[in-house]
């Protein structure tokens, strides 16, 4: 299979000679390629996570690697960042064969990493952050004006605008992301590796980025992208690769392939994409709130009703988080009425409102949703531990801990070596399947979820989402907060935007269309709300 | 198959040796050692000394009792940290625990026995009621608690030096010292030798935290909170509650402790004895030392207690001054430090030092290291 781009980057047009043979070795005419893998094979305790891995990209390129939670995705850029050592294979860059220690030798070979989550001073401004550790000196001390030159040359060349004097604390995640990127053209990256790079950006951003990346390739850097959208790898990439269970399992070039067939490369099966889900039939109100305000949301108006999914769409920022935690009793309400089947909870403890019926999956599953650090069997125990796994007498049997994640490691396909690793262990997708299975097995009257499937797998997305329809049609009430449309479109019964800590606009399911709402999310214009008495008013009365 | 096992096996033991409880130890001696050579003694002979000294027949007893007071306070400073709080009252909620129990000893009607009862609860009262006005101060006031229980300690320790100098100072003596107890108002010795029934609630009182950690609803909430406190308060673990009744409980252990030593010889209250061998920093010292696991505790505790009392003996058989075991187990805890900072040494690089936002857990970041935590030893 020739893995030529269909479009290769003008500025690359000798690489383009290169197109060699699969797995072959760099060719001896042409420019070998930007990374080469080798059998590169790792192992945990219990696990394979990377098996015989063969991975050729080329120089300009965008390169995706796709595949499952846990497929071995995250692992592989650990091992050629130099952040894992293999137990066998080789790396080979531009065609000479190396051996990382550490990350700071894969830098000075070129390679550049964005991690997931941003490595960043908030507290300096973005033209020290960049220089940070490759100062440019003047008379030894750290010269400041060049560092804001090259920081202004930089973003110049390749179309990243950002202010050099802005401090970073101060900066949304998307111009955060450009910062890092920066940060490693400033220090010579040649290839630039993105672990889930949108999985915390707005849409608008997400695209901004992606320009970026190809002004990156056009001028003949590489970019191997690690994602879960089928959206972006198809729009953006020129190669794919598919890792399965550690294995390659395809390599596909873009343009021949679909959407489709990349799901069915890495599932094994037939997957099917942004399904909408059948309305649900509402019964009584269970979540009711009144006039609620909190610091960053104001005067929101809402109810969820039994057997119904209401989501919450937004621009990440505009008060969603806010207004959930204050419906979960984490961040005080300072006026409005809150109601839980018809008991005032405006005043209850987050305790006293998981004892009333009230199950929560945050957004941010390693800081509040679990405890790294702890085994999977404790993580999967908590909330539980008061109620069904433990006696009257507040024993709790390490046997019943056990036996409850068992339980639900199988019934949520939750993949992990045993019950006593450590939680840190998991692959991020198998993280948030360990939270969701452990607070969708409440039971509870009312289920706030947040973001449920960012940065999950295709498989497991159609999972989960199969998982929120059953819960609510149990008769349970769910309210969705989710930066994913079609995620929302897809699940939800009614439609409510946030803008700026209000909600601005709400919509039955037949009338929320695609322009509508991302108009309403941007601050346009409230379209007028539906008649249904329960649906909130769009402004504030 | 085999190869697996082994595999297994030698993971588990490379997890083990790069623990930083081993580390530490293991630091802590070898520059011992190098001291040692350096001031041209023989270490081997020191250590020696340090042992035979100690577990000897003449010294178990000495560590027995020491151990008491060392495990009593290791366990009181062990029990708030496990949920990631740190009460450094420790010598003021010990001290009034010993003087609560020397004044009920010295007044109470009961006939002995019960008094000797009486005078344990009264001492674990006064500690419990000391440190839980230390929670106050941090629930109710935001003073954070390392700061609350430190600044308390220090009015505790100078009231009942007031006391002993004073209202309760034994008539006619030149020493800052109670009357002596009643006679038949003490704890019961075993045999002959200084080791008492103190020991015996100490280590029942280890039991009851091995029990709590693992075995109850309450145990798990205490770790969840020491592990991610923010994940506890999520799932509706109440903080403040919690912090109250932990600190109570450690205070309640510390006080216990100072009756314990009031209770057995010298059977009075002596200004400065309970705090002077500093059981609360080697108390703490081995809490930490623990990552606050109970079993591993109570052995670190015994480490604690052995090296001082074979420090004593070793300066007497060789030319050793004792204060080396203090120097040991002060590079224990640098150390242990240092390695609970940066617990990746192969990956110890710039990148690491985590700006801004909490790193997340990358996968593997020190599972071994933090199994061997939990479980410590
Ligand atoms: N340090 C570790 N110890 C034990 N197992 C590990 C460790 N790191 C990763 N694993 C396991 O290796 C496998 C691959 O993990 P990896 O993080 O590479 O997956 P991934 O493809 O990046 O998944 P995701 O899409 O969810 O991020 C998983 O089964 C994971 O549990
Ligand atoms: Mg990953």
């Amino acid at each position: 299979m020739t893995r030529r781009p269909s479009d290769p980057p003008a500025a690359d047009a000798r690489a383009a000679e290169a197109g060699a043979a699969d797995g072959a070795p760099a060719a001896v005419a042409g420019l070998p390629p930007a990374v080469e893998l080798r059998g590169i094979t790792k192992r945990f305790p219990g696990t394979l996570a990377n098996d015989a891995v063969h991975l050729t990209v080329r120089r300009g390129e965008i390169h995706a690697l796709m595949g499952e939670n846990g497929a071995g995705k995250s692992t592989l850029m650990s091992v050629l960042y130099g952040m894992e050592r293999p137990d066998a294979g080789s790396i080979l860059i531009d065609g000479r064969e190396v051996s990382f220690g550490s990350p700071g030798a894969a830098m000075a070979a070129g390679l550049g990493m964005v991690h997931q989550s941003f490595k960043l001073f908030d507290s300096l401004t973005v033209a020290e952050n960049v220089v940070y550790r490759a100062e440019p000196r003047r008379f030894g001390l750290v010269d400041r004006a060049a560092a804001r030159r090259r920081v202004r040359g930089l973003a110049a060349e390749h179309g990243l605008a950002v202010d050099p004097d802005a401090r970073v604390g101060d900066l949304p995640v998307g111009l955060r992301q450009r910062v890092e990127i920066l940060k490693l053209l400033h220090r010579g990256a040649r290839t630039l590796i993105l672990d889930e790079p949108t999985a915390v950006l707005t849409p608008a951003e997400a695209d901004a980025l992606f320009t970026v990346l190809r002004s990156l390739t056009a001028r003949g850097r590489t970019v191997i992208l690690v994602t879960h959208k089928l959206r972006e790898v198809l729009e953006a990439s020129d190669n794919v690769t598919v890792l399965r269970d550690g294995r390659v399992v395809a390599r596909l070039r873009t343009a021949d392939t679909s959407g489709a067939g990349i799901a069915a490369a890495m599932t094994g099966r037939d997957v099917e994409l942004d399904r909408v889900h059948p309305a649900g039939t509402p019964g009584e109100v269970v979540l009711d709130v009144e006039g609620l305000s909190t610091a960053g949301v104001h005067d929101v108006r809402l109810s969820v009703r039994a057997g119904e999914i209401v989501g919450v769409a937004g621009v990440a920022g505009n008060g969603q988080s806010e207004l959930v935690e204050a419906l979960a009793g984490l961040r005080p309400v300072t006026a409005g009425r809150v109601a839980l089947r018809g008991g005032d909870i405006t005043r209850a403890s987050a305790t006293e409102r998981r004892a009333k019926g009230l199950a929560y999956v945050p957004e941010d599953r390693h800081a509040v949703g679990t405890a790294p650090a702890a085994s999977v069997a404790d993580n999967l125990a908590m909330g539980h531990h008061r109620t069904a796994l433990s006696s009257r007498r507040g024993l709790l049997p390490p046997s019943a801990v056990r036996a409850h994640a068992r339980e639900l490691v199988g019934r949520f396909g939750v993949k992990a070596a045993t019950p006593d690793v450590p939680a840190s262990s998991l692959s991020g997708g198998n993280l948030q399947k360990l939270l969701l299975g452990r607070e969708l097995a409440h039971g509870a009257p009312l289920l706030l979820v947040e973001q449920p499937t960012r940065g999950v797998d295709i498989g497991a997305v159609q999972a989960i989402h199969d998982e929120l329809i059953a819960y609510r049609d149990a008769g349970h009430a769910v309210l969705l907060v989710s930066a994913e449309l079609s995620e929302i479109r897809g699940l939800a019964d009614r439609i409510l935007v946030m803008y700026e800590g209000r909600v601005t606009a709400a919509y039955d399911r037949p009338d929320a269309d695609e322009t509508a709402l991302g108009l309403a999310m941007a601050g346009g214009a409230p379209a007028p709300a539906p008649g249904t008495p329960d649906t909130p008013a769009p402004d504030g009365d | 198959m085999a190869v697996d096992s082994t595999g297994v096996l030698a993971a588990r033991a490379k997890g083990a040796l790069r623990s930083p409880v081993t580390f530490s130890v293991v630091a802590g001696l070898v520059i011992g050692a190098l001291f040692l050579v350096g001031t041209g003694a023989d270490p081997l002979a020191a250590y020696g000394a340090v042992v035979t000294g100690s577990l000897g027949g003449d010294g178990i007893g000495a560590t027995l009792t020491t151990g008491t007071s060392v495990l009593g306070l290791a366990l009181a400073l062990a029990i708030p940290l496990r949920a990631g709080l740190i009460n450094l009252g420790g010598d003021g909620q010990l001290v009034l625990g010993g003087i609560a129990a020397a004044v009920t000893g010295l007044y109470s009607p009961l006939p002995a026995p019960l008094t000797v009862v009486l005078a344990l609860l009264a001492g674990t009262a006064a500690g419990a009621a000391y440190a839980a006005l230390a929670a106050l101060c941090e629930n109710r006031f935001g003073v954070p608690l390392l700061v609350s229980s430190l600044l308390l300690s220090y009015p505790a320790t100078s009231f009942a030096s007031y006391l002993v100098r004073h209202p309760l100072k034994e008539p006619g003596s030149s020493l800052p010292q109670t009357r002596r107890l009643p006679e038949g108002v003490a704890l019961p010795a075993f045999g002959t030798s200084t080791v008492t029934a103190g020991l015996v609630l100490v280590l029942l009182a280890a039991a009851a935290y091995w029990f709590a950690d693992r075995r109850t609803a309450v145990g798990y909430e205490i770790r969840m909170t020491g592990l991610n406190p923010r994940f506890a308060a999520y799932a509706g673990v109440e903080r403040k509650g919690l912090t109250l009744r932990l600190m109570a409980v450690s205070g309640g252990l510390a006080g216990l402790v100072g009756s314990i030593g009031v209770l057995s010889f010298p059977y009075r209250f002596l200004d400065g004895s309970l705090t002077a061998p500093g059981y609360t920093w080697t108390g703490l010292t081995a809490a930490l030392l623990a990552a606050a696991a109970p079993l591993g505790t109570v052995l670190a505790a015994f480490f604690f207690a052995v090296l001082q009392v074979g420090g004593l003996s070793m300066e007497r058989t060789t030319e050793v001054p004792r204060e080396l075991t203090q120097v040991l187990q002060a590079i224990v805890i640098v150390f242990l430090a240092a390695r609970l900072r940066f617990p990746r040494p192969r990956r110890t690089r710039g990148e690491d030092r985590d700006p801004g936002a909490p790193e997340p857990p990358t996968p593997g970041s020190a599972v071994p290291g933090s199994a061997a935590q939990r479980e410590a030893v």
